[in-house]
C-alpha cells in the first residue's frame, strides 16, 4: 500500500520537513537520502559507504542513532562523554544519559540532532545561545550568552525530553557532537560484546529518521521496550511471592 | 597524615543510627596506602574498632558499606536517602515487610529521581534470618555473611544513593587515561570476557557438568545431571533471555534478564540463573523444570535471601527428609523431594518469615540444623566454617577449595582460586573493581597493570611488588579476625562429604579430596601469606605487612584457644 503513495509524494512539491515527515519509515528512508541538503545521489553513496566506521575521516559523523534494545545501561557513554568534554569522569556532567524504565529496561537519553532544531528556534537570546555547527551540525552553547535556569526554554521545546541541566552552572548541557568525532559512540562499541552490537552508531547522515526518533520520549521508548522484550509483562510488574500468613515483620 | 592526592576523597561517611547523626571521618593516606578502601579499609576497622569476640548484632557493631560505616540501631524502622553531602533519615515503617522491589520502588518514587540506586533488605533481613541479604537494584545481592539481618536488626530498610556534584580526583590525569587505555585494551573483546557479556555465568552450568564434572547435583550427591540441558544456558538463551544488562557504571553486562511467557509464573520477570543461583536452586535440588527454578530464584531476591545459603538449606532438608533424619512432623507437614518446586516455594517462604517449626530450623542454616537434628547429618551437612558451599564441587574442581577453605569468610566460590589469587581477590574487593575481569582476565600482568593505574589516580609510587605486600597485608589482617575468634587450620576444612564418597558418575568418576589434597593447599596457602602450620600468621609476618599492631591480638588467641 504504502509502495503505491511514495511516487505521489515524491511528486508533490513539498516543503522539506513535510517530506521527511512523510517519508519516516524504512521504505521511505533510502529515498529520503537523496532529499536531504539536496545531496546527489551518487555522492550519498560514497558517504554511505563509510558507514559504520565511526569518526573515518574526512566524513564528520553528524548524526547518531541508537538501537535502543541493544542498551545494556552500561554507562561508558556518560564516562566517555564528561571525560571528554571536562577532563574528569562525572556523569551528571555527561550529554547522554540513561535512564531506567521500570527497571527492566535502560533507555538513551539523547540528542537527534533534529534538522529542524526546535530548541534553537526556541532560544530567545540574539544571537542565540545555541547554534548549530554547519560542519559538524552538533549543538554548540555560547556560556556567557545563555540565561540558563531561569530560562531553559530549549529544554521545553525539545520534542525528545532531552535536554537538562548542568548541575553547577544551571545551563542546559547539549550534544556538540564532539566535533565530528562521537566520544559516546566509540564508548558504546568498546563495551560491546557477543552477540550483542552496540547501542549507538554515528552516521553521516540523518536519513530523516533522526525527526522521528527525537519525538519519542524516554518514557515512550521505554515502554516500547518492555513490551518487546518482556511481553506478556508490559507494566513491568514483578510476579510477588507470596507474603507470610500469619505475620507482618517482626 | 597525609591527605590523598586522588583516587579518593579522603574521608569516609560514619552514620549513627541511634543518634540519627553523621559526620565524615577523615583516612589518611598511609592508611589508604596500606589498606586501598572497600574491603581492604573494613578488614581494618573491623581489626582495630572490635576486640576480640564482637558480636555483629551489637547496638555499637556497625556495617561497613563500600567506604563507609553505619552503626547504632533505631527503635523505629529507617531508611536513608543519601544525596551529594546530604543524609536524611526517613521513616521506613510503610516499606517495613514490603519485599525488595516493592521497597526499592517506593524509595525511587519517594525521592522523585529515577537515577537513585538503592540497597535494600527483604522480609528475611528484618526477621533476622542469618543468611538474608542485601539487594541492589532490584536483582544484584551483597550476600553470603549475613548482613541483610544486621541492616534488619537496626532497623534500617536500606538507603539510596545519588550523586551528582564530584567528580574523583585524579593526581596525573594523563599520566592515568594512558594506563586505563591500557587497562582497557587488555580487557575488551578478550575470550574470558566475551564469554561472561554472552553467557553471564549460566553458560557455566553446561562447562562444569560435561567438561569439569563439578556442578553440584541433589546436595553434592553427584555432579552428574544430563537434565541440565533444561535449566542451563543454552535452556536460557534460547527461551528465556531478553536483555544483556549490566549495573550501573559497569561495561560486563553479566546480568541477563528473561521473561516466563507461558505456565503458573508468566509474566514473571526474572535475573538468572546465573552459576550460582542455578546451581543452588537448580541442579541442587534436581529441578528440571526451568520456569519452577526462575522462580526460586526470584523468590530469593524478592525476600532477600542469599540463593546459595537457601538452596544448601533445602537440598540439605531434602536429603535429611530422604534419609529419615527428618519427619514432615518437624516441616509444618511439608514433604520435600527433589524436582518439586512448589514444596521449595513454600519453604523458601516460611525461612524468609521464620514461619512455623519448619521457617524457624531452615533459617538455622546447614550447621546448625545438623546439629540439632543429629542422626548422622554431618555427613551430609556441606558448609565450611558455617557457611554453605556454592556450586562448585571441590572433588570435580578442586583448586576451588582454596576459596571454600581458606577464603576468609568461609564456603564462598569467588574468593580466589590458588594462593595468588586469594590475594588478588582481596585486592580487587578493596579497589571495588570486578573481580571477575580483573585477575581472570589480566591473569599474571595484573600486578603490574593495576599499579601503572594507581600510582597517577592516587600520586603513588608504588613498584608491582607492593601490590602483592598489599594483597597479603590485607588478606593476613583479616585472617587474624579469625584467628582471635579461635580459627585455626582445623577450621579450613571441606565438607566431610568430600573426603568420604567418591563421585559416583561423570567425567570425574570416583574423584574425592584426598588428604594429600588438603595437606598440599594448607602448605601452599599458609607459605605463600606467611603463616605457620596451624594457619596463623606469624610475628614476623605481621611485621613485615605492618601489623605490628595485631602480634598481642594474636598471641592471645593462641593462648586462649591452643592454637
Ligand atoms: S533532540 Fe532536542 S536538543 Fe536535540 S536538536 Fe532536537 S530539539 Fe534540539
Ligand atoms: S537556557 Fe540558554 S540555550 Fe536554552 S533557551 Fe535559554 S538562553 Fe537559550
Ligand atoms: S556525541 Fe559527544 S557530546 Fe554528544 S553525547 Fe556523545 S560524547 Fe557527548
Ligand atoms: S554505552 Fe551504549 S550500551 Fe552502554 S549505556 Fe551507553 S548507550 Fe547503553
Amino acid at each position: 500500500m504504502e509502495e503505491k503513495k511514495l511516487p505521489d509524494v515524491l511528486k508533490k512539491e513539498t516543503s522539506r520537513r513535510d517530506f521527511l515527515r512523510g517519508t519516516a519509515t524504512a521504505a521511505g528512508s533510502a529515498l529520503a537520502i537523496t532529499a536531504i541538503g539536496g545531496i546527489a545521489p551518487k555522492k550519498a553513496e560514497a558517504q554511505y559507504s563509510v558507514q559504520g566506521v565511526p569518526g573515518t575521516p574526512p566524513y564528520a559523523q553528524k548524526y547518531r542513532f541508537a538501537e535502543r534494545h541493544n542498551c545494556t545501561g552500561c554507562r561508558s557513554c556518560e564516562f566517555a562523554c564528561s571525560l571528554f568534554h571536562t577532563g574528569n569522569v562525572r556523569p551528571a556532567l555527561s550529554r547522554i544519559y540513561i535512564t531506567k524504565y521500570k527497571d527492566m529496561v535502560d533507555v538513551p537519553v539523547m540528542c537527534w540532532h533534529c534538522d529542524d532544531a526546535p530548541c534553537i528556534a526556541a532560544c530567545p537570546t540574539t544571537p542565540k545561545a545555541i547554534q548549530k555547527d554547519a560542519k559538524t551540525n552538533g549543538i554548540v552553547l555560547n556560556e556567557k550568552i545563555c540565561l540558563g535556569a531561569k530560562c531553559m526554554k530549549c529544554q521545553e521545546a525539545c520534542p525528545a525530553k532531552y535536554i537538562r541541566g548542568n548541575p553547577d552552572t544551571g545551563q542546559p548541557l547539549i550534544c556538540d557532537l564532539c566535533g565530528g568525532d562521537p566520544q559516546c559512540v566509540k564508548a558504546c562499541q568498546e563495551q560491546s560484546g557477543n552477540p550483542q552490537g552496540p547501542c549507538l552508531m554515528g552516521r553521516p547522515v540523518g536519513i530523516g529518521v533522526n525527526m522521528a526518533y527525537r519525538s519519542v520520549t524516554p518514557e515512550e521508548a521505554g515502554k516500547d521496550l518492555a513490551n518487546l522484550l518482556f511481553y506478556p509483562n508490559v507494566e513491568g510488574k514483578r510476579v510477588v511471592p507470596a507474603k507470610s500468613k500469619t505475620k507482618k515483620g517482626r | 597524615m597525609a591527605t590523598p592526592k586522588g583516587g579518593n576523597f579522603g574521608k569516609v561517611l560514619e552514620i549513627d543510627l541511634s543518634k540519627q547523626t553523621f559526620k565524615t571521618r577523615p583516612v589518611s593516606d598511609e592508611i589508604l596506602q596500606q589498606y586501598i578502601g572497600g574491603r581492604g579499609l573494613g578488614a581494618y576497622y573491623a581489626v582495630t574498632e572490635y576486640k576480640a569476640g564482637k558480636n555483629a548484632l551489637d547496638e555499637d557493631a556497625f556495617v561497613f558499606v563500600g567506604p563507609g560505616p553505619l552503626s547504632g540501631t533505631t527503635k523505629k524502622p529507617v531508611w536513608l536517602s543519601i544525596v551529594n553531602d546530604k543524609v536524611e533519615f526517613k521513616d521506613a515503617s510503610k516499606m517495613w515487610g514490603k519485599t525488595t522491589d516493592e521497597t526499592h520502588e517506593m524509595m525511587v518514587k519517594e525521592m522523585k529521581d529515577p537515577e537513585i540506586r538503592t540497597a535494600v533488605i527483604g522480609p528475611a533481613g528484618e526477621n533476622g534470618v542469618p543468611y538474608s541479604c542485601i539487594i541492589v537494584e532490584r536483582y544484584r545481592a551483597a550476600a553470603r555473611s549475613g548482613t541483610g539481618m544486621v541492616f534488619g536488626d537496626k532497623k534500617l530498610k536500606g538507603f539510596a544513593v545519588r550523586g551528582t556534584k564530584y567528580a574523583v580526583p585524579v593526581a596525573d590525569n594523563a599520566k592515568f587515561l594512558a594506563a586505563a587505555k591500557v587497562n582497557k585494551d587488555n580487557n575488551v573483546r578478550r575470550e574470558a570476557w566475551e564469554g561472561i557479556k554472552r553467557w553471564g555465568t549460566g553458560g557455566l552450568m553446561e562447562l562444569k557438568h560435561y567438561l569439569h564434572g563439578s556442578l553440584i547435583v541433589k546436595n553434592y550427591q553427584t555432579t552428574w545431571f544430563p537434565d541440565v540441558v533444561k535449566i542451563g544456558g543454552e535452556e536460557a538463551a534460547r527461551t528465556f533471555w531478553k536483555r544483556h544488562a549490566s549495573c550501573t557504571n559497569c561495561p560486563t553486562h553479566c546480568l541477563k534478564l528473561g521473561v516466563i511467557r507461558s505456565g503458573k509464573y508468566a509474566g514473571m520477570v526474572a535475573e538468572g540463573p546465573e552459576y550460582e543461583s542455578g546451581g543452588l536452586l537448580g541442579s541442587n535440588l534436581g529441578m528440571t523444570k526451568f520456569d519452577e527454578m526462575i522462580a526460586l530464584i526470584e523468590a530469593c531476591d524478592a525476600y532477600g535471601l542469599d540463593n546459595i545459603s537457601t538452596g544448601g538449606v533445602l537440598a540439605f532438608t531434602t536429603e535429611a527428609v530422604e534419609k529419615g533424619a527428618l519427619k514432615p512432623t518437624d516441616l509444618d507437614g511439608l514433604k520435600p523431594k527433589w524436582n518439586d518446586g512448589d514444596t521449595y516455594m513454600e519453604m523458601i517462604r516460611k525461612i524468609a518469615y521464620q514461619e512455623g517449626k519448619a521457617g524457624k530450623l531452615m533459617a538455622k542454616g546447614v550447621r546448625k540444623m545438623s546439629k540439632e537434628i543429629g542422626k548422622g547429618s554431618e555427613a551430609y551437612a556441606n558448609h565450611t566454617k558455617g557457611k554453605e558451599l556454592a556450586a562448585h564441587d571441590p572433588r570435580g574442581d578442586k583448586i576451588r577449595a582454596y576459596s571454600y577453605t581458606m577464603g576468609t569468610c568461609g564456603g564462598d566460590h569467588h574468593e580466589g582460586q590458588g594462593p595468588q589469587a586469594l590475594g588478588m581477590t582481596a585486592m580487587a574487593d578493596s579497589l571495588c573493581i570486578c573481580s571477575f575481569t580483573n585477575f581472570l582476565v589480566y591473569g599474571a600482568g595484573t600486578d603490574k597493570i593495576i599499579t601503572d593505574m594507581l600510582n597517577p589516580l592516587c600520586g603513588w609510587n608504588w613498584k608491582p611488588e607492593d601490590y602483592w605486600t598489599t594483597a597479603k597485608r590485607i588478606f593476613t589482617a583479616e585472617r587474624v579476625f579469625n584467628v582471635r575468634e579461635g580459627i585455626s587450620s582445623k577450621d579450613d576444612r571441606l565438607p566431610i562429604r568430600m573426603y568420604k564418597e567418591k563421585l559416583p558418575a561423570g567425567p570425574r568418576k570416583d574423584v574425592i579430596f584426598t588428604d594429600a589434597d588438603q595437606k598440599d593447599m594448607e602448605t601452599k596457602t599458609y607459605g605463600f601469606f606467611g603463616w605457620d602450620a596451624k594457619g596463623i600468621p606469624t610475628e614476623a609476618t605481621l611485621k613485615a605487612y605492618g601489623l605490628d599492631y595485631l602480634i598481642a591480638d594474636v598471641n592471645a588467641a593462641k593462648k586462649k584457644y591452643n592454637l
